[in-house]
Formats: structure tokens, sequence, C-alpha cells
């Protein structure tokens, strides 16, 4: 077993040394290597594929990938690197169950199989929405928490705080990483859901461990987020998530994006790079002790876009690869290129979190729009349609899974690079009531109408 | 060999992303006293076509990079045969990831692009400070700065090196590009920068444009 102290001297002290540069060519080397070798092709006809040997020839290129690469710091210019029986050591360890939130709000979240008749968790809610500080904070993240089929929820802190923008780092985020905390926890209290799993993302270690507050922030039962940067490469503020997190003794949530057309190459060496990412996962981030994922390929253009058919086929197969091989918890959430509001959103939303499901994940990240256009852009509705057709897809045939969402992206795949900005919480809610007003409400029921007009039926 | 298999031999170079072919066939270049400009040209036209295919998907990253590669150790080459004064380069950018921000792969895809276009680029990193940004720019007497945001919370900092070139009268010297994620050409326009890329191969045009308008 290896310790994450023993991780911590591989990556201070005694691992190889590598250049920035060289790391990222090697991942592209071995990536267009294993490609070839192990036959993995991108298909664009299935983004959804039903081939086992596929995926665990994945799999295996994957372990291939992090045997060679292992992860890399970039503080110290090393890598981290694992043996073959260290790696399936810490696999073996990985909980296939964890017990997250509290109360009447404590709920298994655990391993899936491809095509589970489990109905998935629907963690995150809407993420990264640009929210303004105060009370419109408070109200939006009301309005996803008041939605029974959000089962958690992912926060980082609002642009300014004290009418001051903070830059990451500073003192002022680690205030900006408290309040939000404190808001979203209101927000709890204000919907009778107390309990709630949390997720808090701040972008430095200090912020992050200031949100740990079991009366008001980030409690036990609640994880932070340790961001993974493309490709496989951590550094001492996650580094540091971690060793805080093994002590406070919340729960990992590591996330990592292969990137389609970076350094791990095209959709088969993102998916590669995907399987790999776990392995760093379990070992770095130490899931194999407890945790959960969000892992997913996203692309450079569309600027973060995660509804593209090369994104749902290295996801969905990367998941699939997992799923088979491992207990790993977890999944994906779901970037989409138009904005709240706008059917397109909807239509986004439901392709990649249907391909999600039948791979074998969970909804971890909730959904948000990659490029924002203006302030407070997401509100409940979208975690809850969102949250609906997870579940309704748990059970589904890959097969079947696949032809929906070809249909669903010929309704809006050639509209990615110009899609629809969307609108704000404060156009598509009254904040009196917190209801999300006729018109976005009439879009959201004609959507679901459409989802079972292509034989997905939601309650 | 032929004036015309050797420029083959240089464009192919680039194409197959091979950097001691790039220099070897610089070397025969020179030796056959071939042409500095239509060297140059061959690359050029070859990098700008890689560039096409990048833009398409049909080649990534690190591609652009090898490519890149092989330019500018085929360009070190030909400095021998480059009458001294004469300007080869297209303009000399400074770029990085502005401070506090540690995402890179959108800023190293313009680092790379913009190479591949012929310009000198210094690229600063990941997490760059404002004087660091204006210290290397002076250094090489750029004329143009990029900084790259992908955080909402690290943008301000694109305004603060725009304010602090204002405060050093230096902002008529030295133009600004700002990019990333959350930027857009409304923050562009409110901090003063010179010129928003929405996406990285905006930026080929935008650097052709600010250098074409002078001043």
């Amino acid at each position: 077993m290896v310790s994450f102290w023993e991780v911590l001297d591989r990556a201070i002290n005694t691992g190889p040394m590598l250049e920035p540069n060289e790391f990222d060519m090697l991942i592209f080397r071995k990536t267009s290597e294993l490609a070839k070798e192990h036959d993995i092709r991108y298909d664009p006809n299935t983004p959804v594929p039903s081939d086992d040997s596929l995926a665990d020839d994945l799999f295996e290129a994957g372990l291939k990938l992090y045997l060679e690469t292992g992860t890399y710091c970039i503080n110290s210019h090393r890598q981290i690197k694992f043996s073959e029986e260290e790696i399936k050591d810490a696999l073996k360890d990985v909980p296939s169950k964890i017990l997250i939130g509290e109360g009447a709000e404590a709920k298994w979240l655990e391993r899936r199989d491809i095509e589970d008749r489990k109905e998935p968790l629907n963690l995150g809610g809407v993420i990264e929405s640009n929210p303004q500080e105060g009370e419109i904070f408070v109200k939006l993240y009301q309005s996803i928490a008041q939605e029974k089929v959000v089962d958690g929820i992912y926060f980082g802190p609002s642009p300014t705080v004290e009418g001051r923008a903070w830059r990451a780092g500073s003192p002022l985020e680690v205030h900006a990483g408290r309040c939000a905390a404190s808001w979203v926890r209101e927000a709890l209290r204000r919907v009778g859901r107390p309990g709630l799993h949390l997720i808090t993302a701040c972008p430095s270690a200090a912020a992050d461990i200031a949100t740990c507050d079991p009366g008001n922030g980030i409690r036990i039962s609640d994880a932070i987020a340790i961001p993974t940067t493309t490709e496989l490469k951590t550094d001492y503020d996650s580094l540091a998530k971690v060793a805080f997190s093994l002590d406070y003794g919340c729960y990992r949530n590591p996330y990592w994006l292969p990137m389609i057309g970076g350094y791990a190459g095209g959709p088969e060496g993102a998916a590669i790079a995907g399987v790999a990412g776990a392995f760093h996962s379990a070992l770095v981030c130490q899931t194999r002790i407890s945790g959960f994922n969000n892992a997913g390929a996203i692309l450079i253009e569309p600027k973060g876009v995660q509804t593209d058919r090369r994104v749902i086929w290295v996801t969905s197969l990367m998941w699939q690869a997992l799923s088979r091989n491992t207990n790993m918890i977890g999944g994906m959430g779901v970037t989409t290129a138009a904005g709240p509001g706008t059917e397109m959103m909807f239509l986004e939303n439901a392709a990649t979190a249907i391909a999600i499901v039948v791979s074998g994940g969970h909804i971890t990240h909730g959904i948000r729009k990659a490029v924002l256009a203006r302030p407070n852009q997401g509100s409940g509705l979208e975690p809850k349609f969102q949250g609906e057709v997870a579940k309704a897809a748990a059970g589904l045939k890959r097969a079947d899974a696949n032809e929906m969402i070809k249909a669903l992206l010929a309704k809006y795949e050639d509209r990615l690079a110009k899609a629809p900005e969307g609108r704000s919480f404060e156009e598509l809610y009254d904040l009196k009531t917190l209801t999300p007003k006729k018109d976005y409400l009439e879009i959201f029921y004609k959507m679901k109408k459409e989802l079972g007009e292509l034989g997905l039926s939601i309650e | 060999m032929s004036e015309g298999e050797i420029l083959e031999k240089l464009r192919q170079s680039i194409f197959n992303y091979d950097a001691e072919a790039a220099a070897k066939a610089a070397n025969e270049a020179v030796e056959a006293k071939i042409d500095f400009r239509k060297a140059l040209e061959v690359l050029t036209e070859a990098l700008r076509s890689l560039g096409e295919k990048f833009s398409q998907g049909e080649i990534y990253l690190p591609h652009l990079v090898m490519a890149a590669d092989a330019m500018e150790r085929a360009t070190k080459v030909l400095q021998a045969i480059i009458p001294k004064g004469e300007k080869i380069g297209r303009g000399k950018i400074v770029i990085g990831t502005i401070q506090g921000d540690i995402h890179d792969i959108g800023k190293n895809i313009v680092s790379a692009i913009l190479r591949s276009a012929g310009f000198e680029v210094y690229d600063l990193g990941k997490d760059v400070s404002i004087e660091r940004f204006i210290e290397k720019a002076q250094e090489v007497g750029a004329d143009i700065i990029a900084s790259s945001a992908l955080m909402s919370v690290t943008m301000p900092q694109q305004k603060v090196l725009e304010d602090e070139l204002k405060r050093l009268g230096l902002k008529g010297k030295f133009k600004t590009i700002v990019g990333g994620g959350p930027v857009t050409q409304e923050w562009a326009d409110e901090i003063g920068a010179n010129g928003f890329g929405r996406t990285a191969l905006d930026a080929v045009k935008i650097v052709e444009k600010l250098l074409s308008q002078g001043g």
C-alpha cells in the first residue's frame, strides 16, 4: 500500500525530473502508440459504443499510459510514478459505495454497472454560473436545492465579495469561499434540506480549507473538489486539498477532463488519458480511501463544451472501461454551448446525461454553460431536468441510448459553434416565489415531451 | 540537389514535424545559396496549412508544437544567410497566463499558432506576474503583450496589466490582446485592451490587424 506521505515524497523529492513540455509530449507519444496497439478507434456513428472488448482494451491502454507517465507535479517538475502492483493494490481498496449528506439527506453513492437499473444520483446542480454575491447567491442555490431530484450541490465563490473582485490565492478569496459556503448552507436551510451533500470548489487550497466548518460550511459528509490540470498533472494546491481532507475526514472529489485535440491527441488519446486519470485519482488523490470522481472529455473549440459527439464517445467509453474493471464511483457533469432558457441547452443536457448514465456513471458535476454571457447564468430548472432525464435513463440499453443520442445530436450539433446565449436567473425565475417563469416552464415541458417521443419516458 | 528539391525537403520536414530534417534541409538551402526569402516562405506556407488542419480538427496541439519547433530549428540555421538588420519575423509577442491562473492549454495553442504563423513568441508560461509581462516585453522589444485568463476570478488581473502599462506610460509602446474562457469583447473594451480573441485561431488575425495599424 502506498501511503499519501509516500506520494508526497515522490511528488516533492524523489520522483524523476522532467520538463513540462517533455511530459506533455510523452503523453502524446504514448497515447498515439497505445491507440494503435490496442486498436482504439473513434466511430462517429456510435457515440455510445456497445463493445465490451473495446472498453476492456481501453482500460489496458489507460493502465499502460499511467505506468509510463504517472502524474506530473507542476511545482517540482517531478513525475509521481507507481508500479503496476501499487496501482492494482490501490484499485482493490477503492470503496464501491460511500455515504454522502446527513440526516434525512444521507444517501449512498455507489458504483454503477453499465446499463445499471439502479438510478444514478444527481449531484452538482448548476456549477460556475457566475453567481453574484449576497442574497441573489442564496436564492439561486435555493432554487436548486428545492428540487428533490437534486442529490447534492457543487459551489464556488462568487467573483466578488464585499463588493470587491478577488484574486485566486489572495486573502480575499478565503473570505469569498467562507461566504459562499455559508450562503449555500443558508439556501439548504431555507428549503428544509440542511443535510444535503455539498462539494466545495475554490481555486486555492487555503480557501477550500477555510470553507470546512461543520456549523456553517463543509462537513465531513461533504467533499472538496480536487482539480487535475490537463493532462495528468497536479500541483501543491491540489495536493494540499488531499492532505487536509484526509485529516478533516471529508470526501475527495477529483476531477479530470481530457481535452480532445490537446496533448492527448484526438478522441482515442483523450479516452486513454481519461482512464489513466482514474489511477491518478486512486493513488494521488487517495480515492482509494474514499471519494468519487468527475471525469469526461472537453473540446478546445467550442471552448470547454461537453455535448459534442466526440466528447460523448470518449466519456461513455471511459466510464464503461472503469465500470467494467474497477469499483470507481463517478460520472460527469454537462457543460453546454447554449445557455439557460434555451431549448438547445435542454437537448445538449439530455444527450450527454443519458450517455453518462448508461455507461455506468452518475451526474456528478451538474450542468453549466461553457462560456458565460452574463452574471447568474443558471437556475434550478436545468438540474431538475438533468436529474429527471438521468433517472429515467437508468436501465436503458446502450444501443437504444445510442439511437436516442444520435437523434438529439441531429437537433443541435451543427449549432455548437454559434449557440444561443441564454438568459440569467433573474430573467428565468420569479425571485419572490422562486418558481420558473411561464415561458421557461413551457420550454421545460416541451423538451420532456420531445424526449418522450424519442422513447425516454420521464415521470 | 536542385533548389526545388531542397525547398520540398523543407516543406516536408514541417509536414512530418521533424526538427532534425528541417535543420538539415535548411543547411542544404544555405549551402546551395537559396534565397532565404523563398525558404522562409515555404516554411511559413507549410505551417499555415497545418494551422488550417488544426482548426478543422485534423491534427492536434502537439502537432502544432512539433511543427513550430521544426520551423524554429530551420530558421535558426537560415540566420546564417539573412543579412544583418533584415527583419524576418512578423512581429514579437510576449504571451502568458495571467497571475493567479495556472490553466495554460489555451495559451499554449495560441502560442503554437502564432509561432506557426511566423511570429516571434516569448511564452512566459502560467501564473505570470504583471511585472514579468512588462519586463519581458521591454527586454525583447515586443510589439504585443497577450494575456490569457481562464477563470472569472483571474480576469481582473488583465485590467491590472492595462492599468500598469498606462501608469508606466507604456500603453502606446505595447499593444495588448486578451483571451481565455470568460473573456469577452466587452471585457476587452472595458479594460482598454487593443484586441480580443474569442478562439485561439482568431489570434493570428488580430495580431496581423494590430501590427498593420502601426503606432
